[in-house]
């Protein structure tokens, strides 16, 4: 008896499982089909799941006509800088909280979430004052300044749950060996950390490469705009093609979607320990 | 002597750069809000003058800023609830499960990856209404006899919102309390049956005991993050139709760069964040007598 319900209820978890999951992947699904199809085969078979006909036309013309390859450039290198200035400020800053500031540590770690509170769009304000008076709106150097604001804090408290891990033991070794600070972190506790590092660095690329509202407010041409905005404005663009949007959707969503499978197992933990341990 | 104050300037260097960087691009601007909010700041305008709080004075007398407030916290509580739910019965289901762990995480994870903007056009194609996939499959199954506007119809156009959502936030909560699933101890469950406790029984007494401050914290990341999202909306409905979704950073974007009033848009923002502190106080102190109790 006790067996059997237990049976059903593995079957009903499951069933339920296998509902979230479909719900889950099909928008990713969706946007491949339909960056593949023929704008005729979009409108005149809404419901048709595989494409009739194969056709990579989406594509060329978001890259080749639409330009979509500069705003696609934009966007890594943005990104790309963001994290490498993100990562190198963050893990130092990680270490000393954990090592040299273990009373003052508890507390930068609440800042550091009181910051999470700051409303995006109460910040957006000022940088676009202080950006203009910099001479910096419009320019991608910019938006790199500006996503330090999230990145930063963010990669810290990741990075907090990390570093935590390292022995003390191994260090004090270095020290009574006659390395200083610097040498001991560079040569011997980021290696330790190196996989926690990383997938830090990993989610920073992603939330730089998804980020929107500073992009959308700091930036005002074609040449110089992020792949979000590009897609946004590509929707106000004449005539609503969605294969073309589709496609351009595929190219954005496919790099974060492959870089989080990477780090899916770090990311819950340096989520929480940080702030909770 | 010498040698200790030395000590003291490393360990500083290594802290330094994030403090500078959090004091100019976080704690500044709080001040220079607070400073425009008091001010006729306009966006392309150069000269402004101190007006005290009359800004303040405006909008808290703006039947439009209590409407957005109210549809923040609908918003707000709506999606919470329904990322909570589905993200804690996920996470259960995946941990009870014997077979398939992984595959289940992998695939439920997928839309925490998602940029606001593709997010905003897959299910903006999905649910079109005209040639989209569900509102046509709806009709095709006989479960409709026209076409569903699940973005323009203003009694639907909310739910729709919340579900989205809830499809991109469970997945957050759903690894987070999976994570801390796994760092209960087998062995009190055991124990546990063979005292003859229930599922439901060992659920209130070894689960929720033991996870409740990770998802206190995950309760309190997710509402500043959902009261505070702007992209979401924006891109999905743009506020619409006829202000039926417009929520309070809409509102504050709407003011500073539709109207361009930065000034009165810094106000709104404050009083965003003055909300955002008095709820944070409240789910903290609940939180730290939760932690006071484990101890």
């Amino acid at each position: 008896m006790t067996n059997w319900k237990e049976k059903m209820g593995g079957a009903f978890c499951h069933l339920y499982l296998i509902i979230l999951s479909v719900i889950a992947f099909f928008p990713l699904v969706w946007i491949l089909m339909c960056s593949v199809k023929s704008s005729g085969e979009l409108t005149a078979n809404p419901t048709h799941f595989l494409p009739k006909q194969f056709t990579m036309e989406n594509f060329t013309h978001v890259i080749h006509d639409l330009g979509f390859a500069l705003n696609i450039g934009n966007s890594l290198l943005i990104a790309l800088f963001t994290t490498c200035i993100a990562i190198v400020i963050s893990s130092m800053a990680a270490y000393g909280i954990v090592r040299f500031f273990p009373k003052l540590g508890a507390l930068m770690s609440r800042a550091l979430v009181a910051t999470y509170m700051f409303p995006p769009i109460l910040l957006a304000i000022p940088y676009s004052l202080v950006m203009a008076k910099l001479g910096l709106v419009n320019t991608r150097v910019g938006l790199v300044i500006v996503y330090l604001s999230f990145s930063v804090p963010y990669a810290v408290w990741m990075l907090v749950g990390f570093f935590k891990t390292v022995p003390l033991g191994i260090e004090e070794a270095a020290r009574v060996d006659g390395a200083n600070k610097f040498q001991i972190f560079v040569g011997i506790v980021l290696p330790l950390v190196m996989p926690g590092i990383v997938a830090t660095a990993i989610y920073t690329f992603i939330n730089a490469w998804n980020e929107f509202l500073y992009s959308l407010i700091l930036i005002n041409s074609t040449d110089k705009m992020t792949v979000s905005v590009a897609l946004k404005s590509l929707q106000g663009a004449e005539i609503l093609d969605w294969g073309d949007m589709m496609a351009a959707s595929a190219l954005v969503v496919i790099p974060s979607v492959v870089f989080f499978m990477f780090i899916q197992n770090k990311i819950a933990s340096g989520m929480t320990d940080g702030a909770v341990k | 002597m010498k040698k200790k104050r030395n000590y003291d300037y490393a360990r500083w260097i290594f802290v330094l750069p994030a403090l500078l960087i959090v004091g100019i691009l976080l704690i500044y601007p709080i001040f220079s809000s607070l400073y425009y909010s008091m001010t006729t700041k306009h966006l392309i305008k150069a000269s402004y003058k101190f007006v005290g709080l009359n800004n303040y004075k405006d909008i808290l007398s703006d039947a439009k800023f209590y409407k957005a407030f109210l549809t923040s916290i609908l918003w707000t509580a709506g999606s919470l609830a329904g990322q909570l739910l589905i993200g804690f019965s996920a996470a259960l289901a995946i941990n009870r499960v014997k077979i398939g762990k992984g595959v289940y995480r992998t695939l439920l994870i997928i839309p925490w990856a998602f940029p606001s903007i593709v997010i905003a056009l897959s299910w903006k194609w999905i649910l079109n209404g005209v040639s989209g996939f569900v509102p046509n499959l709806l009709v095709e199954m006989g479960l409709c006899s026209e076409l569903p506007q699940f973005l323009s119809d203003s009694r639907l156009v909310f739910f729709t919102l919340i579900f989205i959502n809830v499809w991109f936030g469970a997945p957050m909560i759903m690894v987070n309390v999976l994570s801390a699933l796994q760092t209960i101890p087998q062995d009190q469950y055991e124990a546990a049956q063979i005292d003859g406790a229930s599922r439901v029984q060992q659920f209130r007494h070894i689960t929720m005991p033991h996870i409740k401050i990770v998802v206190g914290l995950l309760v309190v990341l997710r509402t500043i993050w959902i009261f505070n999202n702007f992209d979401l909306i924006y891109l999905i409905t743009g506020g619409g139709p006829a202000n039926a979704t417009t929520t309070v950073p809409i509102y504050a974007y709407n003011m500073g760069w539709g109207t361009k009033l930065l000034g009165k848009s810094s106000a709104v923002t404050m009083l965003l964040l003055a909300f955002l502190l008095f709820v944070c106080v409240i789910y903290f102190t609940v939180i730290s007598k939760w932690e006071k109790e484990d101890k």
